[in-house]
């Protein structure tokens, strides 16, 4: 119990139905819009999963994820991105960053909080 | 004695000579009987000496010799004459066949007795004969080859005048001869301006072509012809022509004289065609760089497009589908059904946005296949499963005849999934209540063919490929009860082609049902 999903996306919305549909599911949320905020708030709370979109205003997701595994701290956070682009270029990008996943948008919010501590536990 | 001994030497010698002879000779004495018979005699009319000297000529090999002619010959001619000549003698023998002789006989006084000899040569001129029958045969061939060759001439000129290409024929000093009657319409000239002129005469001058002379004088009397120059000329009649000179020199039969045969095919247009081809090529190659380039700009606006509905839509749909779940508190039975109706709509964009990019994919050659091995047997039972409560609820009848022996395929089973899935929907939503609907899938040689159909309300003659445009919804009062995106099928299709398959559809017509039937290779055929 008490486990703490961070989630960056800038879109509110998304941000919003992520963040209940985690908190449903029982996760501490943190919420970032922006990348530069998301890696702050991840070196502040440790969090046990991040959940990040691809395209972030300030960088890509994969490059911000790229940092974050620099930092010894925060270079073991499993992390899940989310992306409503469904062309194949791009996708290679995220092969590279280990302990990490792809759910793609439209979420199923039947399934997504499932699918999210699915990854937390084996990724 | 002396004298005997002398007259027996000149016998001899005149029988050596009788020896030496080819041509049979026969002596006779006075009363026609055989003296002295030459080798060659023996040899042609196949008798031996025993049984010819002494006898009587008509009575030679079974009196084969009893000849008419011979008797009128030697009985009444040589008499009177002393001499005949080259008495011609046809005559059919029991052992040598029907002969032509020529016969010529001498009359000779023995010196010193009071006697006579008769001196018969026999030449046998059958062969001769035959050879000579055959000449005049060949000469009388010769005279009919004769008609025909003013016959072949006569052709030969009808060709000249037929050809619609312009000829022109010229003697050794290159003066025109005769001229094709598509010379005269093509080229502007009269017959009595062109007969007899020089080659460069011709019409005031304009056919002196430097190129032509060169042709002429140089090139054809070296190689006796040319084949394919390309000549440009602007003529003052006709304006600039581009010609293709074919030449030929041949030499008259029976004189020393040659003469010149020369064919003119104007090439300006083709010439012309072939440059706006090539001009065409030149643009063609342009246009398909900038739709190359402009694909790329689609498909890059299709993925960005599709990237922006989608986050809008993650909204939409997340939200309804939380409310509808009554996550955050229970709902009123009309707010339940209206986020309903917002969730369903809204998934009907998405699906609609999905397909689109599909397409897009397809056409953009983009989209590939994920191959595995798939065991479509138990694949098509599963999705057969996902229909029974809509078809249970709408009270349609389902068929489902798999064959025992279907193999499992290799394909991507998400697309095959996805085109099965859209046509048994296609089926459902297509046939109304109380009809039927199926699904059969057998195994052919290399292929599986999977086909499904229903008893629905079918698809018009003139509209069978139509269904495959795109956005294309038949036009009958199901449509307006029906959901769809008009995608699914050209959809299909295309995944079914990804996978070296076909797909059709077939209806016997309005109302009377549709079956649309594909294939799917075993092994697959796809090149990624």
């Amino acid at each position: 119990m008490g486990k703490k999903a961070l989630v960056i996306d800038d879109n509110g919305n998304n941000l919003l139905l992520e963040k209940d549909l985690l908190e449903v599911a029982g996760f501490e949320v943190y919420e970032a819009e922006n990348a530069e905020t998301g890696m702050m708030l991840a070196r502040r709370e440790l969090p046990d999963i991040i959940i990040m979109d691809v395209r972030l205003p300030d960088m890509r997701g994969t490059e911000a994820a790229t940092i974050l595994r620099l930092d010894e701290a925060t270079s073991n956070i499993p992390i899940v991105f989310v992306t409503a682009s469904v062309m194949t270029e791009g996708m290679e990008e995220l092969r590279t960053i280990g302990r990490s996943a792809l759910i793609s948008k439209p979420i199923n919010t039947r399934t997504f909080a499932k699918e999210v501590i699915q990854l937390m536990d084996s990724l | 004695m002396f004298w005997n001994k002398t007259a027996t030497k000149t016998q001899e010698y005149s029988e050596s000579i009788i020896n030496t002879v080819r041509e049979p000779l026969i002596a006779l004495d006075q009363d026609l009987r055989v003296v002295s018979v030459s080798r060659s005699f023996y040899e042609v009319f196949k008798v031996k000496p025993e049984e010819t000297v002494g006898q009587l000529i008509y009575d030679l090999g079974n009196k084969q010799w009893d000849i008419p002619k011979l008797r009128e010959l030697l009985e009444t001619i040589l008499p009177q004459k002393a001499t005949f000549d080259n008495y011609e003698v046809e005559h059919n023998f029991t052992t040598i066949g029907k002969r032509i002789m020529l016969l010529n006989a001498r009359q000779i006084q023995r010196v010193r007795e009071k006697e006579r000899i008769i001196l018969l040569a026999i030449e046998d001129i059958t062969e001769r004969k035959e050879i000579e029958n055959g000449l005049e045969k060949a000469r009388r061939e010769l005279e009919s080859t004769k008609i025909s060759e003013d016959e072949a001439r006569e052709y030969a000129e009808s060709i000249i005048n037929t050809v619609r290409e312009p000829l022109i024929v010229m003697d050794q000093d290159l003066r025109v001869v005769s001229v094709s009657r598509s010379f005269y319409d093509f080229f502007k000239v009269n017959p009595k301006d062109t007969v007899g002129q020089l080659i460069y005469d011709l019409g005031n001058e304009q056919w002196n072509i430097p190129k032509l002379r060169e042709l002429l004088e140089t090139i054809l009397p070296q190689k006796s012809s040319f084949d394919n120059y390309e000549v440009e000329h602007d003529f003052a009649t006709i304006g600039r022509r581009i010609m293709l000179l074919n030449a030929r020199q041949i030499q008259r039969v029976l004189g020393k004289e040659r003469i010149i045969l020369l064919a003119i095919e104007d090439i300006t247009v083709r010439r012309e065609v072939e440059n706006g081809l090539e001009k065409a090529h030149e643009e063609l190659k342009d246009l398909a760089k900038e739709l190359e380039r402009s694909a790329r700009v689609k498909s890059e606006f299709l993925a960005n497009m599709s990237h922006e509905l989608r986050t809008p839509l993650n909204s939409i749909n997340g939200f309804s589908e939380v409310l509808y779940d009554e996550t955050f508190g229970p709902l009123n039975q009309k707010q339940r059904q209206y986020v309903n109706n917002v969730l369903t709509s809204g998934k009907h964009l998405l699906l609609l946005i999905n397909q689109i990019l599909d397409m897009a994919k397809v056409e953009a050659g983009k989209m590939k296949l994920e191959l595995s091995n798939v065991p479509i047997k138990s694949l098509l039972n599963d999705i057969s499963l996902l229909f029974v409560d809509m078809v249970n609820k709408k009270e349609i009848a389902m068929q489902i005849e798999i064959a025992e022996d279907l193999p499992n395929i290799e394909a991507d089973e998400l697309k095959v999934k996805e085109i099965i899935y859209n046509l048994i929907s296609n089926s459902v939503k297509f046939t109304p209540e109380g009809g039927r609907i199926g699904m059969r899938a057998r195994k052919l040689p290399s292929e599986i063919e999977i086909t499904v159909w229903d008893t629905g309300i079918g698809i018009a003659v003139e509209n069978i490929e139509r269904v495959f445009e795109g956005f294309f919804r038949v036009d009958t009062p199901y449509s307006r009860l029906t959901e769809g995106t008009g995608l699914g099928l050209p959809l299909a299709r295309k995944m079914v082609e990804l996978h070296g398959g076909i797909l059709s559809v077939e209806s016997p017509g309005l109302n009377k049902g549709t079956s649309a039937r594909f294939t799917l290779p075993i092994v697959s055929r796809a090149d990624n």
